[in-house]
């Protein structure tokens, strides 16, 4: 259940929402589509999920979809993620073949609304050959890609290209993310909801029930990293982090994440880290549902530190939401999590095991300054990246595409 | 008296299609061709961007020579830069280029950042909207101020420099063509420097002085 933006007030404050409703009184009826390809699991379907109701309480006509696609096409969809983030991946002409089938199909039930929406947005790369078979449009198109596809797999990239270079602009969450395209090229930084169930506050009973759930011990420090299981966000360097501080400190670990449902890799990962957890009762490799919202929002809050140890990452929203729970975060320095965890101010950005177990061990021991950084960071999250900020950047984008200018200046 | 008409705007981030610098030789270059609004961008709006409010300089030229190249002369020097103090864009640049040449002279390695760390030249688009609220009367500033938001004290005060024919914000502008003496309120806004200050501290700064300046006012009449 999303909000009414009323809500957010107390937490952004009035001129904030009196501004978005300016906007979208100035695109008031205009039809958006959002398509992506998946309802659950992931920062993008969680980002939708806010964003549509929010745009229509602002007066716009906002639709999501979700293309369907059949047992062979998230693999090639997610070799396709995979090699546009660096990995180098094999794509047989017969993959390239599924991933424009499956889209063809798609389109023959999203034809309707696509040639009649004024603006399409399409997250990542799973649906974004539409824009080809969509000859009939007559909106904006904008691509929306949510991973860093800075430094892609040539091959992979060089057939990509060709789905994405139509497009009418594209979105990339940071600059160093993008590639060049014949295209305004904007950024705009993911957020999260403060109030949906993964980052409302909780009251004690509820996080004394998710500590007995899983037999945390309320005397010993406890560390949290929250993520999918995928090679990109490193679990088993964070079991190696935790093996080198607990030769030190009796803390224990809980690596929590679900598998998303266009996600075929996540079982294996989660295998290795079984392995590499080797029954330890101090460590908790759990995997939860994609709607365990309250029970990851729990555990974020009983956290100590929050880790986000990546070695490739898009944006980082888990780093956001342990952020905003007052809590330091230390992350591996790459992408969004940059943008985030600043050095000594909301934690510390980290490149190995032993730069974590090295960190771990100095918050630890200086509890004020842990506390002193919790505060920051919720601030710097309440200023940069709710929900708010980022609707505003999507009208802006909006407004300015729907007014056929680009750049500048634009007085509406 | 005319009233005073609140803009608020909304800025996205748009990248200028320049390749990103490795170090200071190519910072230079890009520096010399970029667009005016490449170079406004970088020295003027880093304050609505969604970054960490306190580096330790306020345009991203100077956070990048100390964060990315280690080169603290170099971070220094543009660091206290204040762009709404030239007449021109293009004059700003001239400026930059001459600091970067000097630097160029006395380094015998040219600053370079690692991989990954490049700059990345980027510009704006901003939406520009009347909110339809007014302030009638010079007295009413400081509550007005108190509820507008932080783009629009960006505009009022940041951009209206650029504006501005004399450099001047957008409040003391009108002050000083409304009838009657508001020399206390527009002494009061132009005491704040700017470049110290985030926007939400702008904001406050100009609410407890223009609530200052006019309790002084009051007293001195009574008196």
């Amino acid at each position: 259940m999303t909000q009414a933006l009323e809500a957010y007030e107390g937490i952004v404050g009035t001129p904030v929402i009196r501004q978005l409703r300016m906007l979208g009184e100035k695109l008031k009826g205009i039809q958006v589509t959002h398509v992506n390809s998946t309802s659950e699991g992931g920062g993008v379907a969680e980002i939708l999920f806010w964003m549509i109701p929010l745009m229509r309480e602002l007066g716009i006509d906002a639709h999501w979809k979700v293309i369907r696609g059949s047992d062979d096409f998230f693999p090639v969809t997610k070799s396709i993620h995979n090699g546009l983030q660096g990995t180098h991946t094999f794509i047989s002409h017969k993959d390239w073949e599924t991933y424009e089938k499956v889209n063809a199909e798609n389109f023959q039930d999203l034809k309707d609304i696509l040639q009649e929406s004024d603006v399409v947005i399409i997250h990542d790369p799973q649906p974004a050959f539409l824009l080809k078979l969509c000859e009939k449009r007559r909106g904006k198109w904008i691509w929306r890609a949510h991973i860093d596809i800075s430094r892609p797999s040539r091959r992979i990239w060089v057939q990509f290209r060709s789905y994405v270079e139509g497009y009418d602009s594209s979105i990339f969450s940071m600059f160093q993310f993008a590639q060049p395209l014949p295209h305004p090229q904007y950024i705009i930084t993911p957020s999260i909801d403060p109030l949906s169930p993964k980052n409302i506050d909780l009251n004690e009973s509820e996080l004394e029930s998710v500590r007995q759930q899983f037999k945390l011990d309320s005397g010993r420090p406890l560390l949290v990293q929250i993520s999918r299981y995928d090679r990109f966000k490193d679990p088993v360097g964070v079991i190696e982090a935790y093996r080198m501080v607990r030769k030190i400190l009796p803390v224990q670990l809980v690596l929590a994440g679900g598998g998303a449902a266009d996600d075929p890799e996540g079982k294996r990962v989660f295998d290795e880290v079984m392995h590499a957890a080797n029954n330890d009762p101090d460590i908790h490799v759990l995997l939860l549902p994609s709607d365990a919202h309250k029970t990851i929002n729990a555990l974020q809050r009983l956290a100590d530190i929050i880790i986000q140890k990546s070695i490739k990452e898009g944006f980082g929203l888990t780093v956001t939401e342990g952020l905003w729970k007052g809590k330091p975060v230390i992350g591996g320095d790459v992408g969004g999590i940059q943008l985030q965890v600043i050095n000594h101010h909301t934690g510390f950005l980290i490149n190995t095991p032993e730069g974590a177990a090295h960190r771990i061990r100095f918050l630890l021991h200086h509890r004020n300054i842990m506390q002193q950084m919790g505060n920051t960071a919720r601030e710097f999250v309440r200023g940069n990246f709710l929900l708010t900020r980022n609707i505003r950047e999507y009208l802006t984008l909006i407004l300015s595409l729907y007014r056929g200018e680009t750049k500048g200046r634009i007085e509406v | 008296m005319e009233p005073f008409r609140i803009i608020d705007c909304a800025l996205l981030q748009k990248m200028s299609g320049l390749p990103a610098a490795i170090n200071l030789r190519e910072m230079r270059e890009r520096i010399s061709s970029c667009s005016r609004n490449v170079l406004y961008h970088h020295f003027c709006e880093t304050p609505l961007k969604p970054t960490f409010d306190y580096p330790d300089y306020r345009n991203d030229l100077a956070i990048w020579a100390k964060q990315r190249l280690g080169d603290d002369i170099l971070a220094e020097r543009l660091g206290i830069i204040d762009p709404y103090s030239f007449s021109s864009i293009d004059d700003l640049r001239k400026m930059v280029l001459e600091i970067f040449d000097e630097r160029l002279n006395e380094v015998e390695v040219v600053p370079s950042s690692s991989k990954g760390y490049e700059f990345y030249f980027m510009e704006t688009t901003i939406i520009i909207f009347d909110t339809g609220n007014k302030i009638n009367h010079p007295d009413e500033l400081s509550a007005s101020i108190r509820n507008m938001t932080n783009s629009s004290i960006y505009f009022h005060v940041l951009d209206a420099k650029r504006r501005s024919i004399k450099g001047i914000d957008d409040f003391s502008t009108w002050l000083q063509t409304s009838e009657g003496n508001w020399d206390h309120y527009i002494s009061a806004i132009q005491s704040i420097d700017v470049m110290f200050f985030t926007l939400g501290e702008i904001k406050n700064e100009l609410v407890r002085l223009l609530d200052a300046a006019r309790g002084s006012f009051v007293s001195e009449k009574r008196q």
